[in-house]
């Protein structure tokens, strides 16, 4: 077993290539994020609609993205999906970051799909009687979903989002399989060049394990500082 | 007394690995009668699955064949993945890697090559309405190739400027070139011009160009430091050259009447030392 090349990590063109995988999977997880949450959002009040056809479109849309692997959408929304569109959106969609793109709308839309239950579960634990106490002040269905329901329901889901974001971080590895040059990406790229293989994931791991880390913290902070109010 | 047993223990693993590691290889192949040898099994023509047999044939297969006959064993071959080679081989899954390895300086600090086997040029394909014509136009511009190779380092150092982007197999990163998500694909020239070939009529949209991103000295890997080895395949090498069976495995896979077309055999299985 050759000794472990600290060297390698610590600079030189080895050292940034996966200083810049890193950087492109935060991007990753910070595009995605701020995409899944409102989507999420949307889905989890069709969810919970009055009116059935809403509440089925809801459905089909967790379940249909749910029990597909992320693998499984990362090629379609790579392979598949941009070559639905018209000849002009797709030459100029090609010219620009389609890899990083396709990433994106794959990891937010399955991110979505999830957060969408933690939410609609948040939604349901307030009390009836707060909704109905909503109605009676002559409140719109969707106006006592804001002022009332929702503010104390995201307080509650909070917890489960972040645990959310966690998957989400380490999914951003699958992107690499659409030619991503994310922190996995990069890590077998200096593999291939060098054969340093256990530096290269050992680095890859660390940065995972850190940021992976730093986000349970995060989870652990806000429960403490943020506590579930009950009635 | 359990720390004595656990000394004990150690020092016996310890021991163990000791006899393992120096153990000769070229020994162990012969007693246990078969010689291991790793392939892709997906690169046709060095190694790939004929469709009528199931069974695992092409260039480097026939190599390792003769290599197993002179020590007097069968071939047993083993498919790996690209990533996979260098580790197999020193962790001792396989004895002889025969998969397309290219012999590079950073790779010899690593394992050990034989005489090379086969020089090829890696080259580009472009989609004829880029109106590209040279390599260097390739600046600025998307490139499309498999991961884990030497292709991507070597476009990076013929045009440093080129947005490379790799996939984890030839054709993935083919089938994006098709759909236009790049202008330029780079592989080794055999394996290009059996993705060309297989285009049909659409070759007219696209042209290989002509300019070589780099020369590629393959060999056969050996773990490092089993001597005994690398000289029973470096001599069969020798042999098979001398007696004119060199030049007519490599007609039957890449002549002129295979997909691959070569006219002419340009090297020779005669040095194992690269530029």
């Amino acid at each position: 077993m050759p000794l472990f090349d600290y060297s390698l990590l610590l600079t030189g063109k080895y050292h940034d290539m996966l200083v810049a995988g890193l950087w492109l999977s935060l991007q990753l997880l910070a595009a995605s994020l701020v995409c899944a949450l409102p989507i999420a959002l949307v889905v989890a009040m069709l969810r919970l609609s009055p009116l059935a056809p809403l509440r089925w479109l809801g459905f089909a849309y967790v379940e249909s993205i749910r029990n597909i692997p992320l693998l499984a959408h990362m090629l379609f929304w790579y392979f598949g999906a941009p070559e639905l569109l018209p000849e002009g959106v797709k030459q100029w969609l090609y010219a620009g970051h389609i890899e990083a793109y396709s990433a994106i709308v794959a990891l937010s839309l399955y991110t979505a799909a999830f957060m969408a239950e933690d939410m609609r579960s948040g939604i349901r634990s307030i009390p009836a009687v707060q909704f109905e106490a909503g109605r009676a002040l002559g409140f719109g269905w969707l106006a006592t979903m804001r002022r009332v329901v929702l503010p104390q329901a995201l307080r509650v889901t909070v917890p489960p989002l972040i645990s959310q974001t966690l998957s989400l971080w380490k999914n951003t590895s699958i992107a690499t399989v659409i030619g991503v040059a994310e922190l996995m990406y990069q890590a077998g790229q200096v593999e291939s060049a060098t054969f340093r293989s256990f530096e290269s994931f050992a680095f890859a791991s660390a940065a995972y394990l850190t940021v992976s880390l730093a986000i349970t913290a995060l989870a652990s902070w806000y429960h403490h500082r943020f506590p579930v109010r009950t009635l | 007394m359990r720390l004595n047993i656990l000394a004990a223990a150690l020092a016996a693993s310890a021991l163990l690995a000791g006899t393992v590691a120096h153990a000769d290889q070229l020994a162990d192949i012969k007693k246990k009668g078969e010689l291991v040898v790793g392939v892709l099994g997906t690169d046709e023509p060095a190694t790939f699955i004929d469709p009528k047999t199931r069974q695992i044939v092409g260039y480097e297969v026939d190599l390792a064949n003769a290599i197993a006959k002179k020590i007097g064993v069968k071939t047993t071959l083993k498919q790996i993945a690209v990533a996979a080679r260098i580790p197999e081989l020193q962790q001792g899954h396989v004895d002889l890697v025969a998969a397309g390895l290219t012999h590079n300086k950073e790779r010899e600090a690593q394992i050990d090559f034989s005489l090379t086997t086969f020089v090829t040029g890696q080259k580009a394909i472009v989609k004829k309405d880029s109106g590209i014509a040279e390599v260097s136009q390739l600046g600025g511009k998307k490139v499309l190739t498999i991961r884990g190779g030497t292709q991507e380092p070597n476009i990076r150092k013929a045009v440093p400027t080129a947005d490379v982007v790799t996939f984890d197999t030839s054709q993935q990163a083919f089938q994006a070139l098709q759909q236009g998500k790049g202008v330029g694909y780079v592989d080794d020239e055999a394996a290009l011009l059996r993705s060309y070939a297989k285009l049909g009529p659409q070759k007219a949209q696209y042209v290989v160009l002509k300019q070589n991103l780099s020369t590629e000295a393959l060999a056969i890997g050996i773990k490092k430091g089993e001597t005994g080895l690398k000289a029973v395949v470096d001599d069969t090498l020798r042999e098979l050259e001398k007696s004119g069976e060199a030049e007519k495995i490599f007609v039957k896979w890449y002549g002129p009447n295979t997909a691959s077309g070569f006219q002419t055999r340009d090297f020779k299985f005669e040095s194992d030392k690269i530029d």
